[in-house]
């Protein structure tokens, strides 16, 4: 594999958008990354789409990088959809890694688009894709995160107030990023105090319903030359399905577990090396587990970890410093591009919110369950480790 | 939360089982029997699967399949208890992770009488109620799990 860069990102405001659609949203998101970039609309080869609920929710199952690239004039070369659950924008990223890594091409563009307002039901959890047999019985994303909260908080004393400290830190985080949807600071008192979803998280321990898009533009690092002297090179990209295991831990993510690994292998980055991280906060306990399950404290500890200040802005290892899905909210396919254009910026320099001297970024999306009744893991993740190519 | 409807017969009870739960569930034929999920177990490797699998994942053998009713009592791994409702489910509702002692650890809605009363590590039986109502408002029936006490 050859190193490949990121020379250009670009995103939409997140949040809910009544008068756009996904294409226009995807528009303006690869507009942006073609002008963060610099870079010529021919020289585009090959197109990566991430986006997971738009076959139940648009009927459009397929074809919507051809839709939003064909706006942008960009047509007659290879352009795929990627649907990968809340990593979908993630695996986008990473096909058009592999597509450069391997030689196949020299520049490529990844891009995530979800439009969740549209979605029926509104005041009530958005239901999860398949996993039908579960659904009839009372499933949602909340319930298997209410389960896992439970769990956690039996096993190891973390406390519902720990649990809203992700949600206070995330928030906080989001104050000066205008491309949050949720931005105006809470306590952990208005945390508690908000209505139950699924005992014990309350509203403001899930991340809101949102519309987004966001794109990133890789090249070869020979070619990422022409565009930029602030290339952002990929020190890997992982992914990974949830092993199966019989009566599987609740409180660990065995997909996070499994690509965090193959990620730190790849790059021969650690833990101890990273500036910040950005994570798949989809709810607050899930930043606990993974703060756990990537190594940046020991199994159980993620409690004590948030409550010690250690992922705040200025702690041991910064997380969820653009707001995360806490705040920002979470377009599903849109995510995980989201999360690469916020540590591009970071690791430029030049975000809002900037983590002094930013050189290694790490990013982590995952989602989706296995349609059967017996306990399972997270059906996808992916770990994206950035660093200053400079 | 449902109580069991005095009265209804195991046939009658069968009739509102959700299409998609019926296969998973035996009713009781006679009034000493319970109610039971069907499993399956591989005969090579001793593995149990809840639903039924077709393939042993660990073997590739089809063969080595073979019906099972598992047992009616299980303990509570973990729990939540629903606040904000999907469709034609009435909050609040608890639902949570069931160890058989088959070694399988499965999905279930929960009946208590107090949401208080959930303990990880209690005990469980199986029983079928309602679970809830479809898109006509009417009743829809599934297995779940309830308090036991010897
Ligand atoms: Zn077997």
């Amino acid at each position: 594999m050859r190193t490949v860069c990121i020379v250009g990102v670009g995103m939409t405001q997140f949040g809910r958008f009544k008068e756009s659609n996904v294409i226009e949203l995807g528009r303006i998101a690869a507009l942006n990354a073609l002008r963060d970039a610099g870079i010529d609309k021919k020289d585009i080869q090959v197109a990566y789409a991430g986006h997971a609920r738009t076959g139940q929710l648009y009927n459009r199952e397929c074809g919507i990088g051809q839709s939003v690239l064909w706006e942008l004039g960009i047509s007659g070369i290879p352009i795929s959809s990627v649907g990968n659950f809340c990593s979908s924008g993630s695996t986008a990223l990473r096909d058009a890694w592999m597509a450069i890594g391997t030689g196949m091409y020299d520049v490529a563009i990844a891009l995530g688009v979800e439009k969740l307002t549209g979605r029926a039901g509104k005041g009530r959890p958005l239901t999860s894709d398949g996993v039908e047999l579960l659904t009839v019985m009372g499933f949602s994303p909340p319930v298997y995160f209410g389960n896992v909260a439970t769990r956690h908080m039996e096993e190891y004393g973390t406390t519902k107030e720990q649990l809203a400290m992700v949600a206070v830190k995330n928030r906080k985080n989001a104050g000066p990023n205008p491309r949050c949807q949720y931005r105006d600071p809470i306590t952990i008192e208005e945390v508690l105090n908000s209505p139950l979803i699924v005992e014990p998280l309350t509203l403001l321990n899930c991340c809101p319903t949102t519309d987004g898009a966001a794109a990133a533009i890789l090249c070869s690092k020979e070619v990422a030359k022409r565009y930029t002297s602030k290339p952002v090179e990929i020190a890997a990209s992982a992914l990974s399905s949830g092993p199966y295991k019989k009566c599987k831990d609740i409180t660990t993510f065995g997909a996070d577990r499994c690509a965090g690994k193959d990620a730190y292998e790849i790059s021969g980055i650690g833990p101890e090396d990273i500036d910040f991280a950005e994570v798949h906060d989809c709810f607050t306990i899930a930043e606990i587990v993974h703060y756990e399950d990537f190594g940046f404290c020991k199994k159980g500890e993620g409690g004590r970890f948030i409550e010690e200040g250690l992922s705040d802005i200025n702690g041991k290892i910064p997380v969820s410093v653009s707001g995360g899905l806490m705040s920002r909210g979470h377009p599903i396919g849109a995510t995980g591009l989201a999360q690469i254009a916020e540590a591009v910026w970071q690791l430029r320099g030049v975000a809002e919110n900037q983590v002094k001297g930013a050189k290694v970024a790490f990013t982590h999306c995952a989602g989706g369950f296995q349609d059967t009744i017996e306990l399972g893991d997270v059906q996808s993740s992916a770990v994206t480790i950035l660093k200053r190519g400079w | 939360m449902p109580t069991h409807e005095s009265g209804s017969t195991a046939q009658s009870i069968e009739e509102y089982i959700d299409p998609r739960l019926k296969p998973l569930i035996k009713m009781p034929e006679s009034p000493s029997e319970r109610p039971r999920l069907i499993g399956n177990k591989c005969k090579f490797c001793k593995e149990y699967f809840f639903p039924k699998r077709v393939l042993c994942p660990n073997c590739l053998k089809e063969e080595g399949l073979e019906d099972v009713l598992l047992s009616h009592r299980g303990r509570l791994y973990t729990y939540c208890i629903v606040k904000a409702a999907p469709l034609g489910f009435s909050a609040p509702y608890a639902v949570g992770y069931v160890d058989l002692p088959e070694g399988l650890r499965i999905f279930s809605p929960l009946t208590v009488d107090n949401e208080k009363e959930l303990q990880i590590g209690m005990d469980l039986e199986l029983f079928v109620d309602k679970i809830r109502e479809d898109e006509t408002g009417k009743t829809v029936y599934g297995y779940r799990f309830r308090p036991f006490s010897i």
